[in-house]
């Protein structure tokens, strides 16, 4: 079910923070800075942001991050994390080699 | 591609105990974990559950994983380790990859017991080797006998935190603070006891604000925070650590249920994103159950009883049991749950502050803020008498479900009274054996046996000691606070290990009578 | 020595087979079958690798094979996870750099 923001909403201009250093991809090493400002280009859901900055499409696809992302983002847009739409959900759900994705048995 | 009639991702507590009420009935059953050993989180808990006999109380968690890998056995469930579900789709099958292959399996019905992931705060230097989840330091002490450090830092005071920060203690690591933002600690009261007589500082309403180091955790700095969690400039403490645990929640692993195509809702009392379920476990989509923490975070207990339930779902789902027997079965399951789900610590009580017990008491705030009942404060609670001789004295001060005290003691000293969830109190006509059942049998070590007055101006108090060197009889040194602080001097009259204690061992020392109500711990010279 | 050799609860760990490995070409002992991981720390080792983008050193997160921070070069394949995966007598472990080997 997805959740449709309205992107005529004005979520203000991004303002530099203190800890726009913090890591938060581990995998990718992409900074809360570097998410917020994301969001201030219009990625305004998950899987866009995931598209854009590669956080969550590291070696640990996204285990880690997922829900320090969610967080950082939906606080950009000032909404709640429950209102924001989460990633997909699609096959493979653990990192998986390209070798054993075509080594198929039926 | 393989039939089964019930596939069940996740071999932990609730996946065995679904495969088991699903086997015994004749179904054909597998159960996939992507782990080389079954038992999910439940082989790392080295400490006696909570609840009544039927929850497996007074058991150790590891044990109760051995007996339910036993039944499991008995049942011919069949367990494929290695095995990560990457996919499930609403038609019910199943994508595995084991080894170096994806196979499809296709299932009648699927149970999704993946459990919960940990989660993260950041501060700056939160990437160093040395910051570690609290799940990891229980898997390095107690499955591969390793110390995850020397000198640990713990953040967060829920369960979690408080029993890594315990186990951290019985592994021989040094816990130099238990830091929360939060203004009260978030889980057991006596869970934090066991902690704080032992000398741990907890520091509530305080954050991390950096993890020092070049390349690896050599000390943190922590700083209180106000109520909006913005740390107080000048309040800042610094630590010498090399490890840094972080215990701040569990968030579900329910993608798998969000790919098959399950109306799924974001619910923080629950752990955030969860799928729509009934009282039984079944999703949006029919023959899909969710069982355990993947459908809210909540013990390894409910976990069993919530996998049990999914177990007669399905088995009547696929015509094995009549709708008369599941619903005989399912509401003898669910009295067990709901028994779980009752006092100061219930799913629904969840965020709420509760001032006052179920008798009226009122709650000890400073166990809450921190970790310990103060000496004015301990003598509000019913376990709490002054007797002639030796005499239980029950530090409980919380309404949890659990009554392990109850049925220990052979002369029936100790009650619940009509519901486990009340605070146990001391029958007035008890005649108190000193068998020392009681103290080996809590869960949460809040037992003591007292002799307030040995008559020659000394009193000896018998603890639950679990770590090593166990001291011997003979032994000098300090009768501690129950905030860990050196009160008097001790002496060890009587240490105990009997079978019937598990690993309980119980130290008697005699400190001087006036100290009777006050020492709570012993630490040698 | 961050082995725990009785433990309160859990006793002492069984009889296990020790075995020598290499890391970054310095012969180390272990146990046979225990995660490489633990081996490594064991010895005293922390740092399991260097970050692609800003060379910073890892080590063990997570310890259950889901953060993928503890990746090594093992038997030179890239990428193993070390906290899950078990050591065998002459594997030959190095500091991973980054993605690639």
């Amino acid at each position: 079910m997805s959740r449709i923001i309205d992107r005529s909403m004005d979520i203000g201009e991004f303002v530099p923070q203190p800890d726009d250093d913090m890591l938060i991809c581990r995998c990718e090493e992409i900074t809360k800075g570097e998410i917020r400002r994301a969001v201030h280009d219009g990625m305004w859901t998950i899987t866009e942001i995931r598209r854009y900055l590669r956080t969550g499409m590291g070696l640990c696809q996204g285990q880690t991050c997922s829900r320090l992302v969610k967080g950082i983002v939906a606080r950009e847009l000032h909404i709640s994390p429950a209102e924001l739409e989460p990633a997909t959900s699609r096959s493979p759900m653990r990192p998986t080699e390209m070798k054993v994705m075509g080594n198929e048995e039926a | 591609m393989e039939r089964y009639e019930v596939i069940i991702v996740g071999a932990g507590p609730s996946g065995l105990s679904a495969a088991i009420e699903a086997a015994k009935r004749g179904l054909k059953v597998i159960v996939f974990d992507e782990n080389d050993k079954p038992g999910g989180q439940l082989f790392k808990q080295i400490h006696k559950f909570f609840g009544s006999k039927e929850h497996h109380a007074k058991i150790r968690g590891f044990r109760i994983g051995e007996q339910l890998l036993e039944e499991a056995a008995e049942a011919g469930v069949e367990v494929q380790l290695g095995a990560t579900v990457i996919g499930l789709y609403s038609d019910k099958e199943v994508n595995v990859r084991i080894g170096d292959s994806i196979r499809h399996y296709k299932g009648d019905t699927v149970i999704v017991a993946t459990g919960a992931a940990e989660n993260m705060v950041t501060f700056p230097g939160w990437t160093l080797p040395g910051v570690i989840g609290a799940g990891a330091a229980q898997t390095m002490m107690n499955i591969h006998g390793i110390r995850p450090g020397k000198k640990v830092l713990m953040l967060g005071s829920g369960n979690v935190g408080l029993v890594v920060s315990f186990q951290l203690l019985q592994a021989g690591c040094e816990v130099v603070a238990l830091v929360d933002a939060a203004p009260r600690i978030g889980g057991y009261g006596v869970h934090a006891a066991k902690v704080a007589r032992c000398g741990v500082p907890f520091y509530l309403s305080h954050t991390i604000t950096k993890a020092h180091g070049e390349d690896h955790v050599t000390g943190v700095t922590i700083s209180e925070v106000d109520s909006h969690f913005t740390p107080i400039e000048g309040t800042e403490k610094t630590f010498e650590v090399d490890t840094i645990c972080m215990a701040v929640g569990l968030s579900p692993m329910s993608q798998l249920l969000k790919m098959a195509g399950c109306e799924m809702e974001d619910n923080p009392k629950r752990g955030g994103q969860v799928p729509i379920i009934d009282d039984f476990g079944e999703t949006s989509v029919s023959g899909i159950f969710a069982a355990g923490d993947v459908s809210g975070i909540e013990e390894a207990s409910s976990a069993m009883i919530e996998g049990r339930m999914a177990g007669v779902c399905v088995s009547e789902y696929l015509g094995y049991l009549s709708e008369e027997e599941k619903e005989a079965e399912l509401k003898k399951l669910e009295g067990d749950l709901d028994s779980l789900r009752q006092g100061m610590f219930a799913p629904k009580n969840r965020g709420k502050l509760i001032e006052k017990t179920d008798e009226g008491i009122d709650v000890s705030m400073n166990l809450l803020q921190k970790g310990y009942v103060s000496d004015d404060e301990i003598e509000r609670f019913p376990g709490v008498v002054h007797r002639k001789g030796v005499h239980p004295v029950i530090e409980c001060t919380q309404n949890i479900p659990c009554n392990p005290c109850q049925d220990a003691c052979p002369k029936k000293c100790i009650s619940t009274g009509d519901n486990i969830t009340f605070l146990p109190f001391i029958k007035d006509d008890c005649e108190c054996s000193n068998c020392g059942m009681c103290v080996a049998s809590c869960s949460g070590q809040a037992i003591f046996l007292v002799d307030e007055d040995c008559g020659d101006g000394t009193a000896t108090i018998t603890l639950p000691y679990e770590f090593l060197p166990l001291p011997q009889v003979g032994d000098t040194g300090y009768g501690l606070s129950r905030s860990g602080e050196k009160l008097c001097e001790a002496e060890v009259v009587l240490v105990r290990s009997l079978k019937a204690f598990d690993h309980t061992n119980l130290l008697t020392m005699r400190v001087p009578k006036e100290y009777a109500m006050k020492a709570r711990f012993f630490t040698k010279d | 020595m961050n082995r725990i050799e009785e433990h309160p609860i859990l006793g002492k760990k069984e009889e296990r087979q020790e075995v020598t490995f290499t890391f970054d070409g310095r012969e180390l002992k272990g146990f046979e079958g225990e995660p490489i991981a633990i081996a490594l720390k064991a010895n005293g080792v922390l740092i399991h690798r260097y970050t692609k983008k800003e060379h910073k050193p890892r080590g063990i997160f997570c310890a259950i094979g889901r953060c993928t921070d503890c990746v090594m070069v093992v038997d030179g394949k890239p990428n193993i996870r070390t906290c899950v995966t078990p050591l065998k007598a002459g594997m030959v472990v190095k500091t991973q750099n980054g993605v690639e080997v």
